[in-house]
């Protein structure tokens, strides 16, 4: 049982080799080897698939922003910075980009936009950030995100929910839950920590 | 520890969220080029928002779309791997070959026919399900919300130390009437009438005052008729309430009340 808890939890060496295999495949899409462009998508074509069903709610419009995710993946390969943040990483935030940008669009909402993928969400993502190549790991470790959101107090969870999922401003936020902007700030503040705090825990 | 960190560092958790206006992440990012604090700070936010795509429930995308992406954006597929190539072989006498081919291959097909379309048949009601099951998760996020306050709401007109607080309308806003039913350990329910509508950048805020200062209980946007009930958390500490005011103020709200008041009451027993 011990080798499965440390590969739920992650060897660093495991999601360094799964990041190695991406770039390797990015550099065949920088080729044009559209065979790069299928690795890719099988090896994380789900979770992205999945983040802009969450946001959207709508099968047919996470089809389209998968399609968009991996267009823009096929056309700025190049573009792509290690530095930055992993290509699993690169690839969730495009997706998170182009389907709050759909959802704020159907809204009737143009005002404000969710920061665009080339600029600052980009540097925010850890270098390291874990392996979604198996699935079972995956799993396991959406798992243990969701229990730390779940044990948030709920304004703060909330809050949160709202600016990743939705890309919502402070202020729209304060505005949705009626709370004044300041109260808005230290909880969203409070629940981010709570929730570093909760999955560095959960590490060995 | 400048005056701009003790402002700015409230900003972390949204830039590490990346939903800061340009004008405050211009600012914001200012600040952080200077500040080890707040750059410790932020390099820990981002690790937890870069965990929150993956407590999205995992739902494939139909088997169709693989195919559609490669068709439609990298037309130049590669050949089949070397592996699958034929090679020759010395064959045993021909007629075995066929006979055992016709036999085994008819079946085998047949098996594969069947096979192929229970597996397309399970996997297409497997995503469906699945599928269902990721917009209820959207669902449920958007109903947490609303129990939430329904709940806070039923525990603030049961508990025990629940003080009503009638409101009226002043000069500027006559006709508007308003009840406060407050308890110090859960909160206050706040249930108004006849609002003005509010003007463009405008919110009304809901003020409990003390005898030391008002403290905001939050914001309130009335619906089109200027009616509207919500629920608010109050701090426990809070000194007991003299009354209960709301004001106009600028959109977010302010620290403490700015603007015209439109309502106000103080306690009375239930």
């Amino acid at each position: 049982m011990i080798w499965l808890f440390a590969a739920v939890v992650g060897f660093p060496g495991r999601s360094a080799e799964s990041q190695a295999e991406d770039q390797r495949a990015l550099r065949r899409v920088v080729d044009r080897d559209s065979g790069g462009l299928g690795t890719l998508y099988d090896r994380h074509g789900r979770a992205v698939f999945s983040l802009a069903l969450r946001i959207l709610g709508d099968e047919s419009d996470a089809e389209e922003v998968t399609q968009d995710v991996f267009a823009q993946a096929w056309r700025r390969a190049g573009q792509y910075d290690e530095s930055r943040g992993t290509v699993a990483a690169w690839l969730l935030v495009i997706a998170r980009t182009r389907a709050i940008d759909r959802f704020r669009a159907r809204r009737v909402r143009p005002e404000g936009r969710v920061q665009d993928d080339g600029g600052l969400t980009l540097q925010q993502l850890p270098a390291t950030d874990p392996d979604v190549a198996s699935e079972m790991m995956a799993a396991e470790r959406g798992q243990r995100v969701r229990r730390a959101l779940e044990a948030l107090p709920f304004l703060q969870r909330v809050a949160i929910e709202l600016a990743y999922f939705e890309g919502l401003s402070q202020r729209e936020i304060a505005e949705r839950l009626e709370q004044p902007l300041g109260t808005v700030k230290t909880r969203m503040r409070l629940g981010l920590l709570k929730l570093r705090d909760a999955l560095v825990e959960a590490q060995p | 520890m400048t005056p701009a960190h003790d402002e700015l560092r409230h900003d972390a958790a949204a830039y590490a969220l990346g939903v800061l206006d340009p004008g405050e992440r211009a600012a914001f990012e200012t600040h952080l080029a200077g500040c080890a604090e707040c750059a410790a700070e932020v390099r820990e936010m981002r690790r937890a928002a870069a965990s929150l795509p993956h407590a999205v429930p995992q739902v494939s995308p139909p088997p169709s779309l693989r195919a559609r992406i490669l068709r439609e954006i990298a037309p130049a597929a590669p050949g089949p791997p070397a592996s699958l190539v034929r090679r020759e072989r010395r064959a045993p006498p021909w007629w075995l070959s066929v006979a055992a081919m016709l036999v085994i291959g008819a079946g085998l097909f047949a098996y594969a026919q069947r096979m192929q379309a229970r597996v397309s048949n399970l996997e297409a009601q497997l995503r469906n399900a699945q599928a269902r099951a990721a917009a209820a998760d959207r669902l449920t996020a958007e109903a947490r919300t609303a129990a939430f306050r329904a709940q806070a709401a039923m525990g603030v007109f049961a508990a025990p130390d629940v003080a009503r607080i009638d409101l009226a309308g002043q000069p500027v806003a006559a006709s508007a009437r308003a009840r406060a039913l407050w308890s110090r350990q859960r909160g206050m329910v706040f249930t108004v009438a006849n609002l003005p509508p509010l003007p463009a950048g405008r919110v009304y805020q809901v003020w409990v005052v003390t005898a030391q200062a008002p403290v905001s209980a939050g914001l309130l946007t009335p619906d089109a008729s200027g009616g509207g009930s919500v629920y608010y958390e109050t701090p426990v500490d809070i000194l007991p309430p003299t009354a209960v005011a709301v004001t106009l103020e600028p959109a977010g709200g302010v620290p403490a009340p700015t603007g015209a008041m439109y309502l106000v009451g103080k306690p009375a027993p239930l």
